[in-house]
């Protein structure tokens, strides 16, 4: 159980309302759902109006478990006379001042009791009321996040810290001389792959060349087209792979610029939510779902591109080559579907250098002139780099959007050419992409998403409602203990996180080595 | 309708913006009492009222509000302006009385309604 008290002043209207507050901040933080929030706080706030309009002071006493939520509001005044009076409807004793405020309305008590599941009054004349009531409570919908796709690979690791800091989610610690990933806050953006110098953090997923078949269908990464420098074109570069004996070779634009469309129409003909947030990256979509569930509403009920692919495509086998790991852990939380072999790049980029080399001087007539169709449309907002998106998502959800119609955001800079396993640059990639232009395939299609978007249980602290409230004080009473240096050196990424961890048993207090008991620096830095 | 826009049709003065513009007006919650407020707000409905306080403001953001309309003209103090906007509730302000401002928030309410748009 939690528990806290809140002092209530009587007569102090310009504070009132700041117990109510703080109780309301408590439900959300262990994620108790919005009508029941809502039914507190008219039960709250009207008990805490009572004492400020009636007493000389009082208390709100807050008392969290497991299932309930109990309140009992105390203060030192003048006392009831007659309590089945002042239960009734309009009944009222306040001030004609504090009714002009357009309190004292007599409604106070009948809507505690209305608003909540238990209720109780006892009042002592001369001496004070007590007021208890009980609301029973119940947990957002919220799902688990699926297993993280980044790959540590330990002896690579030089405990330098930078992907510590580098995580938008604190999902990083650095601990046994190694980076570990808390998975149930990983997103599978590449923000740490590309933060580590030494390639201790990569993709899970076979690097090895995919082998053709007359029964597989290859999809392979836009940015793949436009690796392999100035003078080869990407469409020199899609010829090499269909003449490498696959039943097809799609691409990952045709299902971008379907989605481009489909969302297009969507935000101009059905949307609710604006702006409308295209689901092109589903790292972006895995950081709505974990730091930002207000605002999946905003964001398009379809399949990202890669998902799509998978939908479509009715071939006996199917190899994916992914820009990353969000895109693989896309693909694999489809466990329905085994035809589906998923791959990073480095293999095949490595099997079709020497053909692509080869063709480099080969003058093509057929090549296609620029389009331009892969564009963001001209009313969309582009957004790319993990650090944009998240201002960006921020802005969004304090309302300061409102010109905004269409989000495109990318975790990775320039979008997918941004991901770390590309050696281009991701702005001469995508320039070299723009000017190139590509032939659009008719019938590719966007797919409307069957389940609605939830948001990730990842930020709870329990997904037992009781236990997350006793690990809430006991988090807050430690991180006031630490530094607040956030340096890392402890191996979580601030001093909260470091609270949260020792709280949740994945280290010790010890571990920080700025404290008096502490055993030493655990770690060095590069 | 959003509720920057349903503030433009009524032809409301904005004294601030806050942070939720965008929200999704469903329905107008109009009294003269906290109490009555409290009991029909949500962070789909504009409050539509004649008292320029702090309470209501707090109570607004307690239950989400994004939006509170006074009417008469009312010109609200600056403590309840700075409450308003540090809690990020648009605050707008209608020339009309309490029963005519209703008359046209809702007339825009059901304009949507029946267009959809």
């Amino acid at each position: 159980m939690n528990t806290a008290v809140h002092p209530i002043t009587g007569g102090d209207f310009e504070r009132a309302g700041s117990a109510s507050k703080c109780l309301k901040e408590m439900l959300k933080k262990i994620g108790v759902e919005p009508e029941t929030v809502r039914r507190t706080m008219i039960a709250a706030y009207e008990a805490e109006m009572n004492v400020v309009i009636h007493a000389h002071n009082g208390t709100m006493d807050i008392a969290l478990d497991s299932d309930r939520l109990d309140v009992a509001v105390t203060d030192q005044g003048p006392g009831i006379p007659d309590i089945e009076r002042a239960m009734q409807e309009g009944f009222s004793t306040a001030p004609p001042a504090v009714r002009q405020l357009g309190l004292g309305a007599g409604m106070g008590l009948p809507n505690i009791r209305r608003h909540s599941d238990r209720f109780a009054i006892d009042s002592t004349v001369g001496e004070g009321t007590q007021l208890r009531f009980t609301i029973f409570l119940a947990s957002h919908e919220a799902h688990s996040a699926t297993r993280s796709s980044v790959l540590v690979a330990s002896p690579f690791c030089r405990q330098c810290l930078r992907c510590l800091h580098s995580c938008p989610t604190g999902a990083l610690r650095v601990r046994d001389g190694k980076p570990q990933i808390l998975e149930h806050l990983c997103i599978d953006c590449t923000a740490c792959i590309s933060a580590c110098p030494s390639g201790a953090l990569t993709m899970d997923c076979t690097a090895r060349p995919p082998q053709p078949s007359s029964d597989t269908v290859l999809v392979a990464p836009t940015s793949l087209l436009t690796q392999f420098g100035a003078e080869v074109h990407p469409q020199q570069v899609l010829e090499v792979l269909r003449d490498m004996g696959f039943a097809d070779v799609r691409f990952l634009y045709e299902w971008e610029q379907a989605l481009r469309d489909a969302v297009a129409e969507y935000a101009r003909e059905e949307a609710e939510s604006r702006p409308v947030i295209s689901p092109l990256c589903p790292a972006v979509v895995n950081l709505i779902e974990s730091r930002f569930p207000s605002l999946l509403p905003n964001v398009a009920p379809f399949l990202s591109p890669i998902e799509a692919a998978q939908q479509a495509l009715t071939a006996t086998r199917v190899v994916v080559v992914v820009d990353c790991p969000a895109q693989q852990a896309a693909l694999v939380s489809n466990a329905s579907d085994a035809r589906t072999t998923v791959m990073s790049p480095a293999g095949l980029c490595n099997e079709i250098a020497p053909l692509v080399m080869a063709r480099k001087d080969a003058k093509d007539a057929t090549l296609p002139c620029p389009d331009h169709a892969n564009d963001a449309p001209h009313e969309a907002l582009h957004v790319s780099g993990i650090s944009h998106v998240l201002r960006v998502l921020e802005s969004m959800e304090n309302g300061l959007l409102p010109d905004v119609p269409l989000l495109e955001m990318f975790a990775c800079d320039q979008g997918c050419p941004g991901s770390p396993v590309w050696k281009e640059d991701p702005f001469i990639a995508r320039r070299r992409w723009r000017v190139a232009g590509h032939e659009r395939r008719p019938g590719v299609e966007a797919f409307r998403r069957d389940t609605p978007l939830l948001a990730r249980a990842g930020l709870r602290l329990d997904a037992d409602m009781s236990k997350a409230i006793a690990k809430l004080g006991e988090i807050a009473v430690l991180t006031k203990g630490l530094p607040g240096r956030d340096c890392g050196m402890c191996g979580a990424p601030t001093c909260a996180a470091m609270a949260e961890d020792v709280v949740l048993g994945r280290t010790d207090i010890e571990a920080c080595p700025y404290l008096p008991d502490s055993k030493g620096t655990p770690y060095e830095a590069e | 309708m959003e509720l920057h826009t349903l503030a433009e049709k009524t032809g409301a003065k904005v004294i601030t913006r806050g942070k939720s513009v965008t929200a999704e007006i469903h329905r107008v919650c109009a009294g003269n009492k906290i109490s009555e407020l409290l009991r029909q707000a949500s962070d789909t409905t504009l409050l539509v009222t004649n008292l320029a306080s702090l309470a209501v403001v707090r109570a607004a953001a307690l239950m989400d509000v994004p939006g509170i309309c006074l009417v008469d003209g009312i010109d609200p103090e600056p403590e309840v302006v700075k409450a308003a906007t540090s809690q990020g509730t648009m605050l707008i302000v209608s020339c009309a009385g309490m029963s005519e401002t209703c008359g046209h928030l809702n007339e825009w309410l059901a304009h949507v309604d029946k267009d959809g748009s």
